[in-house]
């Protein structure tokens, strides 16, 4: 292999900052895009100006359809749909992103720890997939509705779901790392069990990580919606997705659409935007 | 052992110029740059060259067997006079009626949950007009001429019921049950034991020869090269490098690589061990000599800038090299 | 074939264990409750004797071993308790939902089954190609709806828009009757009687939420089928059928066959999946089904009856698996039926 001669700083080094950073976001555009849109939908939920407010109804506008006033009409109790739609993103994504974090940090831990065992594990893996297979989203409506019903539970059921994942992800990573060569080179030189575990496993597994946590935060956001649809994790003064849905849905069979429309459009696109990023990312690691 | 050659007429298999690309999200890897070769009747050819030269690539862009992202991106490949790249459907015809394959792995091969039976008449009465009870004949005559003891007992079972010797004449069996004019065989022997092998091939070479059938035959092992077939192809990055009679190549090598090749293996059956080295970038092939950054000779400035073409060194024996071989190193022995 | 049915006498004997769980999993559903169970059911609005006669009969002033031996001992009876609200025996209420939601899932499956196989199929024959990308997209945006806002969105298009379905009030119109009671499914029974005009009106009650349920699964069997067909076209085996000079109508077979174990795995576990995953759906289209019959008890805090629900969906889910562990050995006389196969 041949080495870079010119290894002289380069004069503009600003521009090269920027292009280096285009040039990732051209090649790994999936995430770029994905990343973008998430971020919005954080900033306009928490900083963008709104134009009507969100949690303010008009009883004098009832059911309105989409104006240049109320761009996207007004539903049954006279909320602003599109501000009320955007100010859900306050709640929506934040619990989904909490729940996820929680799942792969708790996830993540036992898979290691666990990764160790070999054997007994594989009746925890089966155990696992049966679990999996259960009704997920009625075991966090029982979660939800017997453990006090508010959002510090939503955020538990989240953590139920979604944990499986990440254990058997970095059980299965980890096992099959365990049985290469540089991890027997790095007991060989001395390092401890946690040496090995936090400095030679974690990295190599952490790219499959994050595309599974991209998955799971897009199944968060679906799962919160379908709770809050049923009126379940949230109360009916806050805005969220789901029970936006869930009202417009009483509507949308006697013609009034715009209800529903913008809260499933936003759960869309932000459903989209994390499987855009799943893809992203496994689509790079394909590639090495 | 080698086999005569006839070469009256047309040639049965002309490569011309084939090139075939893989288009991966790094950039297209070029995989086979412009081939050429041919195979006449009744000859038996061998194609060598280390792993990643482009062999298994070029001997399925030949007959369509190339899957994404891999795709054939120009030339011809005559059977007969008609152009396998042309049409899809003639090809379809052609195969194992007038050109069989028998690929490396014959558990892979194999359909794992279909009987042996089911699978081979499928294959003969896709090519002819016999009736099930015929076609299972057939099947069966076949089977026992590939050498395989008890026909009826392997129709009825399945692959992973045999062993790997009698699998791959199974697998032989099939390709060749119609009587193939020519036989492409994709390191057949591969993964088998040594007497295996030699046994295999004895077999199938001696019918080869009885019915005048040709044979292309890619492995890396020099040792059979040498000892069935007549003419051998050297490959290298994609291109064909030397080629002509075995005995010729095999003790005055005009190419540095096939030097090479020849003095990584000394004895009859030795498999070839060459460590990689640097081979050329296919992404970004290289203007010059493929080969120029292993040579140990470069001994002409056009080595550097210049794609040697290739030259007729002996009647009948060519190479792309710009290196004189006048001075031979290293021989074959036979 | 002995050595098959040790497997299948193994992976049976596992069952007693996974109830074991699951019924400990249903009984302690009460434990998690956070302080007094019956003070979160009543909403903390009853008087001390209605509380203490909720403890009692949730078994909460007994220790811990005697509820536990009553539960399973109730169960081993057939008797998975009373509904708190409705003091009906929970086995009848759930019994007799069930075929309702079962027909909902076989439907739905089926069309799920069969357009992810058709979409997932393209993708992997042309792989790499514009017909690849574009199921690939297509798959990701639909996976992106969920199921019940696309039902919602078809009760706009095809009901009011286009008119082309009844209204979402059930599964039947608001006059009808159903036909009397053999299964206890709709449209089995309605055949079954040969009340013909019922059925006809059953099934167009269906489209929705069977289009709703079917079409969003269909995309994750599109992406899970296209991934097991791909690397079926591209084996070994096809393209040895392929150099034999085998027809595209036989590649395509072959691929199929080699492929067929995970995708039956795959639609087994949708159908497990659909069980549970169809509640929403139940109740944006009012199917009367044991999904939205869970959903209401949940939701009221009826105890018993989740418990009951639990057990059951357990149960089904656990028996499922070990089902589908029996077939695929039996599909694939590769798997060896030594210990941990696959």
């Amino acid at each position: 292999m041949s080495v870079a001669i010119d290894d002289a700083v380069e004069p503009d080094s600003r521009r090269s900052h920027v292009r280096t950073v285009w040039t990732w976001v051209r090649r790994h555009s999936g995430i770029a895009v994905g990343l973008f849109v998430l971020a919005s939908i954080l900033f306009a939920a928490f900083l963008a100006p709104l134009p009507h407010d969100p949690f303010e109804p008009d009883a004098t506008a009832v059911l309105l359809p989409p104006s240049s006033d109320h761009w996207l009409g007004t539903d049954r109790s006279g909320f602003d749909v599109f501000s009320r739609a955007i100010a859900a993103g306050r709640l929506d994504l934040p619990l989904a992103l909490a729940g996820t974090f929680f799942s792969l940090v708790i996830g993540v831990t036992v898979g290691l720890l666990s990764s160790s065992k070999g054997r007994g594990s594989e009746g925890i893996m089966r155990a696992l997939d049966v679990f999996q297979a259960f009704p997920l989203l009625v075991l966090a409506i029982v979660i939800v509705t017997l453990t006090g019903n508010n959002l510090p539970t939503v955020v538990l059921a989240i953590v139920l779901i979604e944990t499986p994942r990440f254990v058997r992800l970095t059980r299965s990573q980890a096992l099959s790392i365990r049985e290469s060569r540089f991890i027997e080179a790095a007991y060989a030189m001395g390092a401890t069990r946690r040496r090995v575990l936090w400095r030679h496993l974690l990295p190599n597994v952490s790219g499959a990580i994050l595309a599974q946590a991209s998955l799971a935060a897009a199944n968060a956001i679906v799962v919160i919606a379908a709770l809050s649809f049923l009126g379940i994790g949230t109360s009916p003064t806050d805005a969220s997705w789901g029970a936006m849905i869930r009202s417009g849905s009483q509507v949308i069979a006697t013609g009034d659409w715009w209800v529903a429309l913008a809260p499933g459009i936003a759960v869309f696109i932000t459903v989209l935007a994390f499987n855009a990023i799943a893809d992203g990312i496994q689509k790079t690691l394909e590639e090495k | 052992m080698t086999a005569g050659q006839d070469t009256t007429g047309t040639p049965l298999l002309d490569v011309c110029d084939l090139h075939a690309e893989f288009r991966t999200s790094r950039g297209v890897v070029h995989a086979v740059n412009g081939v050429n070769f041919t195979v006449n009747r009744g000859e038996l050819v061998g194609i060598v060259g280390e792993s990643g030269c482009g062999k298994s690539a070029t001997i399925r862009a030949m007959i369509g067997l190339l899957q994404p992202p891999g795709v054939v991106s120009g030339g011809q490949v005559l059977f007969k006079d008609k152009d396998l790249l042309a049409s899809k459907r003639d090809r379809r015809k052609l195969l194992a009626s007038q050109i069989g394959f028998v690929p490396q792995n014959p558990f892979g091969a194999l359909n794992p949950v279909m009987r042996i039976d089911r699978q081979f008449v499928r294959v003969i009465r896709e090519h002819t007009d016999l009736n099930k009870k015929q076609a299972v004949e057939l099947a069966a005559s076949r089977l026992e001429r590939a050498g395989i003891a008890d026909p009826q007992r392997v129709l009825r079972g399945y692959a992973h019921q045999l062993s790997g010797g009698m699998a791959q004449r199974t697998v032989i069996a099939i390709a060749m049950s119609l009587d193939p004019d020519l036989v492409i065989g994709d390191e057949p022997t591969t993964g088998l034991d040594v007497t295996v092998q030699r046994q295999i091939l004895d077999d199938t070479v001696e019918q080869l020869e009885r019915d005048h059938r040709a044979m292309l035959l890619v492995t890396h092992d020099l040792g059979i090269v040498a000892h069935y077939c007549s003419r051998v192809i050297v490959m290298y990055a994609g291109k064909v490098i030397e080629q002509g009679p075995t005995d010729l190549v095999f003790t005055e090598p005009a190419h540095p690589y096939t030097e090479l090749l020849l003095k990584a293996a000394p004895r009859r059956d030795q498999p070839l061990k060459l460590s990689h080295g640097q081979l050329p970038d296919l992404i970004n092939y290289p203007e010059n000599c493929p080969f120029y950054q292993r040579c140990e000779y470069r001994d002409d400035p056009r080595c550097e800038t210049e794609m040697p073409q290739m030259r007729e060194i002996q009647p009948g024996h060519f190479a792309a090299t710009y290196h004189n071989a006048a001075q031979v190193s290293v021989g074959y022995q036979q | 074939m002995s050595s098959f049915w040790k497997y299948t006498l193994r992976r049976l004997a596992l069952v007693p264990v996974g109830l074991l769980i699951v019924v400990t999993a249903a009984f302690s559903l009460v434990s998690i409750v956070p302080g007094d169970p019956a003070l979160a059911i009543t909403g903390g609005l009853a008087s001390e004797e209605k509380l203490s006669e909720i403890r009692g009969e949730l078994g909460l002033n007994e220790p811990l071993p005697t509820r536990y031996w009553d539960y399973v001992s109730g169960l081993a009876r057939g008797d998975m308790g009373t509904s708190f609200f409705t003091q009906l025996p929970i086995r009848d209420e759930l019994f007799q939902r069930i075929p309702d939601t079962a027909e909902l899932v076989i439907m739905a499956l089926t069309v799920a089954v069969i357009v992810g196989l058709i979409i997932g199929g393209i993708g992997a024959y042309f792989r790499g190609k514009a017909a690849d990308r574009g199921s690939r997209y297509l798959t990701s945006a639909i996976q992106s709806i969920p199921d019940f806002f696309i039902g919602i969105l078809l009760i706009y298009f095809l009901f009011y828009l286009l008119g082309w379905t009844p209204a979402p009030v059930g599964r039947l119109g608001l006059l009808e009757t159903r036909p009397p009671d053999v299964t206890g499914a709709l449209l089995t029974d309605s055949v079954i009687a040969g009340q013909w005009d019922t059925f006809r009106s059953g099934l167009r009650h269906s489209i929705m939420p069977v289009l709703a349920l079917g079409v969003f699964y269909s995309a994750y069997f599109a992406k899970t089928s296209r991934a097991v067909l791909a690397s079926a076209f591209a084996s070994r085996q096809v393209e040895f059928a392929r150099a034999c000079g085998l027809p595209t109508r036989t590649i395509w077979l072959y691929a199929f066959r080699e492929a067929r174990t995970p995708i039956i795995t795959y639609g087994a576990l949708l159908f497990a999946v659909l069980l549970g995953g169809s509640a929403i759906v139940e109740i944006v289209f009012s199917w009367g089904g044991s999904g939205q019959w869970a959903v209401d008890r949940i939701l009221a805090l009826d105890i018993p009856a989740i418990q009951g629900f639990v057990l059951v969906a357990g149960t089904i889910t656990l028996l499922t698996y070990v089902f589908l562990d029996i077939l695929v050995a039996k599909l694939d006389p590769r798997i060896s039926y030594g210990k941990g196969s696959s």
